[in-house]
C-alpha cells in the first residue's frame, strides 16, 4: 500500500498536518486553548514550566522540544507567560535554529490576554501562509507499540510490521500517557495501544492512537471506544494501520482524547 | 463595621460557598478530555484537567486528599465525578462527601458506554444540576463565611513594599473580624520563618511553623539541590529581587501582622478561624490548588510580573505591584496597588480597597480570571 504523507521540512514527513500551539508554562495553556481553537490548532494542558527544580529544567524543556521537532507537526507557536523557569522565548528560539516555522508571543509582553490570543492568531495564521500544505510519499513509516513486552500479540505485531520493513518501538511504561510520551520522543508516526484490562482507551495530541481492547469487563463495556475488539488477527490489524497513516480518523481523534504527561522526575517547588 | 455586608451559599455542614459552581471532576486523566467537552457544551460548568491516571506510588493519599478536598470545595453547589469506578476513585468521593460536598453525581465510564456517551449524560446532568443551582439564594452570611488565600507570584522588587503587605492590612481586617486567612508557599517563606514562629499563638504552633520550613527544605536537599541557588527565580531576578530571603521577608507580609493560629497540611482544611499557615509548594497552580482543597472560598493573588491565572472554584482577585505593568496588562489585574510606590496612596488606603474589592468579589463581582475563564489546574506531588 502507497502512503502519502505530509512533507514539514526538517521535520520529516508526517501522517497528520498539525500546527502545535505549545504553551511553556501552565499559566499559558488556556490562552494556548483559545488560539488552539481559533484556528483549528492543537494543543495540550500540561503543569509544569515553572516552579522546577534540578535535572527537570532541562528535561521538561527538551519534551517541549521534542513536542515541536515531531514530523507530524507542521509549524509551531510558543506562548509564554514571561517569568516562568522555562522561558517561552528561549525555548522559541532554540526550536527555530532547528525549524524555522516556529514563533512565540509572550503574554507580559503582548498587553494582556485578548492582545496574546489576537497576536497568537495572526502569529499561526502567518505561519500557515509561509509554510502551506505539501503531500510527499511516505516510505518510512515509524509505528509505537505501548504494550507490556510479554502481550503476544503486540508481539506478533512487531512481527508482521517488521517483514513489512516497518520501523517500530515497543514502550511499556506506568500508564499509557507515559508510553506515550516515550514513543513520542522516538518519533513515532503513529502508536498501537494495548491498554490494561482497568484502564480505559487514550489518545495524544498529536499522533493518532489506535487503541486494542483486551477481553477484559471494562473493555467489553466501553467496546465504542476501542478501533479493534479483542481477538482481531494481526493482518486486519495492519490494514488498519495503513489506512490510519493514510489519513482515517481513529476513535480517539473523533473524541479528541488524551492528554500529554511531560515526565517529570523530581518534586515542584 | 463588624455587621457583615456579606452574601453567601449556606452549605449543609455551615460552611460558606461564595460561588455556586458545578463542578466537571474527572478522577482519571484519560477522562479530562470529556470533562472538558462537558464543560464547553453545558450552560456554564467548570470542569478542571489533571495527569492522575490513578498510579497508586507514595503520593497517593496527597492525591486523594487533593482531589476530594476541590471537589468538596464551599464554593461548589454540586460536584460530577466522571470515573472508571476504582476502588480509589471510591474512597475520593466518600471523601469528598464526608468533607460537606452537598450534590454528587457519580458518571462511571463502564455504565455509559463509551467516552462519547459519557459526555452526553455529562452535559444533561451539569444543565439540571445548574438549575438546581440557580434556585438557591444568597442568604446574610456572618464575616466567618470568608476563608481567603493569600497568595504572590511573579514577584518583582516592589511586592514586599506595595501589594504584600496592603494585603497584609485587608488580612488583617477580616482576622480581626473573625474570618480565616492562610498563607502558604514554604518555599517563600524560606528565611522568613523564625519571624512568623514568633507570632504563633502558642509556642507549640510556632515549633510547627519553623519545622515545615526545615521538612520542606531537607526534602529538596535531599534530592541533591541547593534551593537557596533556584530562588529567586529567573523572573524574580528580572525583576530586581536579589535574594531569596529578600523574597521571603517580601512574601511574607501577605499574613499581615495577625497571630498565626495554626499549621495546615497542604489540602487540609481548617477547623477553626484565624490566620494559618499552610505547607504548599511556591509553584502558583500547585499552591492554588492546595488551597482550594483546603476550602479556602476566595483569593487574593499579588503579582509584579502579572499573570492571567485563575481557579475552578475560587474567585482570584490579582494586585499588581507597579503602575507600568497595571496599566500594561489591564484586562488580568483587579487593582492596583502601585499608588503606594507612586506616593499616590497610603499603605492602609490600598488595604481598605483590597478589603472592599474581597467583599464585593464575595458578593458575586466577578475577577478578572473569571471573565476570562482562566482556570489552570495542577496536582502537586512529593515524589514525582
Amino acid at each position: 500500500m502507497k502512503m502519502e504523507g505530509f512533507d514539514h521540512g526538517t521535520r520529516g514527513i508526517g501522517v497528520r498536518d498539525y500546527q502545535l500551539i505549545l504553551p511553556s508554562v501552565v499559566c499559558s495553556t488556556h490562552i494556548s486553548r483559545r488560539i488552539a481553537k481559533d484556528v483549528n490548532a492543537v494543543t495540550f494542558s500540561h503543569q509544569h514550566g515553572c516552579g522546577i527544580i534540578g535535572a527537570d529544567v532541562a528535561g521538561i524543556g527538551d519534551f517541549f522540544a521534542s513536542l515541536a521537532d515531531h514530523p507530524n507537526v507542521s509549524s509551531v507557536l510558543v506562548v509564554s507567560l514571561g517569568c516562568e523557569t522555562i522561558q517561552g522565548q528561549e525555548l522559541a528560539e532554540k526550536l527555530v535554529t532547528k525549524n524555522a516555522s516556529t514563533k512565540y508571543q509572550i503574554i507580559q509582553d503582548s498587553g494582556g490576554v485578548e492582545a496574546t490570543v489576537t497576536a497568537g492568531i495572526t502569529a499561526v495564521r502567518s505561519l500557515q501562509e509561509s509554510y502551506p500544505t505539501k503531500r510527499r510519499p511516505l516510505n518510512d513509516l515509524r509505528v509505537g507499540i505501548s504494550a507490556s513486552s510479554n502481550s503476544s500479540i503486540a508481539n506478533n505485531l512487531l512481527e508482521a510490521l517488521s517483514a513489512l520493513d516497518i520501523y517500530t518501538e515497543l514502550v511499556g511504561g506506568k500508564s499509557p500517557a507515559d508510553s506515550f510520551s516515550h514513543l513520542m520522543e522516538k518519533k513515532v508516526h503513529l502508536i498501537l495501544s494495548f491498554p490494561t484490562g482497568d484502564q480505559p482507551a487514550s489518545g495524544f495530541p498529536l499522533i493518532p492512537v489506535i487503541n486494542i481492547a483486551s477481553d477484559s469487563a471494562l473493555h467489553q463495556a466501553i467496546s465504542a471506544d476501542f478501533d479493534v475488539p479483542a481477538g482481531t488477527p494481526v493482518e486486519n490489524i495492519v490494514k488498519l494501520i495503513l489506512e490510519v497513516a493514510n489519513g482515517r480518523e481513529t476513535i480517539a481523534e473523533i473524541n479528541k482524547s488524551g492528554e500529554i504527561l511531560a515526565p517529570r522526575l523530581v518534586r515542584s517547588t | 463595621m463588624n455587621i457583615s455586608p456579606l452574601k453567601a451559599y449556606l452549605r449543609p455542614n455551615g460552611s460558606w460557598g461564595l460561588r455556586n459552581h458545578v463542578l466537571v471532576l474527572p478522577l482519571h486523566s484519560a477522562l479530562s478530555s470529556s470533562a472538558r467537552a462537558i464543560e464547553e457544551a453545558s450552560q456554564g460548568a467548570v470542569a478542571i484537567t489533571h495527569d492522575w491516571s490513578g498510579e497508586i506510588d507514595a503520593d497517593l493519599e496527597r492525591i486523594i486528599s487533593t482531589l476530594a478536598g476541590f471537589a468538596s470545595n464551599p464554593n461548589n453547589f454540586a460536584t460530577i465525578f466522571l470515573t472508571l469506578d476504582s476502588p480509589n476513585e471510591r474512597r475520593i468521593i466518600e471523601r469528598a462527601e464526608s468533607l460537606g460536598l452537598p450534590n454528587v453525581v457519580h458518571l462511571s465510564l463502564a455504565d455509559a458506554g463509551s467516552m462519547h456517551k459519557l459526555v452526553d449524560v455529562g452535559i444533561l446532568e451539569a444543565d439540571q444540576l445548574l438549575t438546581r443551582a440557580l434556585l438557591q439564594e444568597r442568604i446574610p452570611a456572618p464575616w466567618s463565611a470568608i476563608v481567603l488565600g493569600l497568595e504572590c507570584g511573579g514577584s518583582d522588587a516592589l511586592s514586599g513594599i506595595t501589594a504584600n503587605p496592603a494585603l497584609g492590612v485587608a488580612s488583617d481586617m477580616l482576622v480581626d473580624l473573625g474570618a480565616t486567612s492562610i498563607l502558604g508557599e514554604t518555599t517563600e517563606i524560606l528565611g522568613a520563618e523564625h519571624l512568623l514562629a514568633a507570632r504563633a499563638i502558642t509556642p507549640e504552633v510556632g515549633v510547627e511553623i519553623v519545622n515545615t520550613v526545615l521538612r520542606y527544605e531537607s526534602s529538596i536537599n535531599y534530592e541533591g539541590i541547593d534551593l537557596r541557588g533556584a530562588q529567586p527565580s529567573r523572573g524574580n531576578i528580572e525583576g530586581g529581587l536579589s535574594t531569596l530571603e529578600e523574597k521571603s521577608l517580601g512574601a511574607a507580609k501577605k499574613a499581615g501582622n495577625a497571630v498565626f493560629t495554626g499549621v495546615l497540611e497542604y489540602a487540609e482544611v481548617p477547623s477553626a478561624h484565624g490566620l494559618f499557615f499552610m505547607d504548599t509548594p511556591g509553584h502558583d497552580i500547585e499552591q492554588l490548588t492546595g488551597f482550594a482543597a483546603g476550602h479556602v472560598n476566595i483569593v487574593v493573588f499579588t503579582s509584579g510580573r502579572g499573570t492571567p491565572t485563575g481557579s475552578a472554584t475560587m474567585p482570584v482577585i490579582k494586585v499588581a505591584t507597579n503602575t507600568p505593568m497595571a496599566t500594561s496588562l489591564k484586562d488580568l489585574i483587579d487593582l492596583n496597588a502601585g499608588t503606594i510606590a507612586d506616593g499616590i496612596e497610603s499603605l492602609s488606603e490600598v488595604g481598605n480597597r483590597i478589603f472592599n474589592e474581597i467583599v464585593a468579589v464575595a458578593n458575586g463581582k466577578e475577577t478578572k480570571a473569571e471573565r476570562g475563564g482562566h482556570h489552570e489546574f495542577s496536582l502537586s506531588r512529593l515524589y514525582n
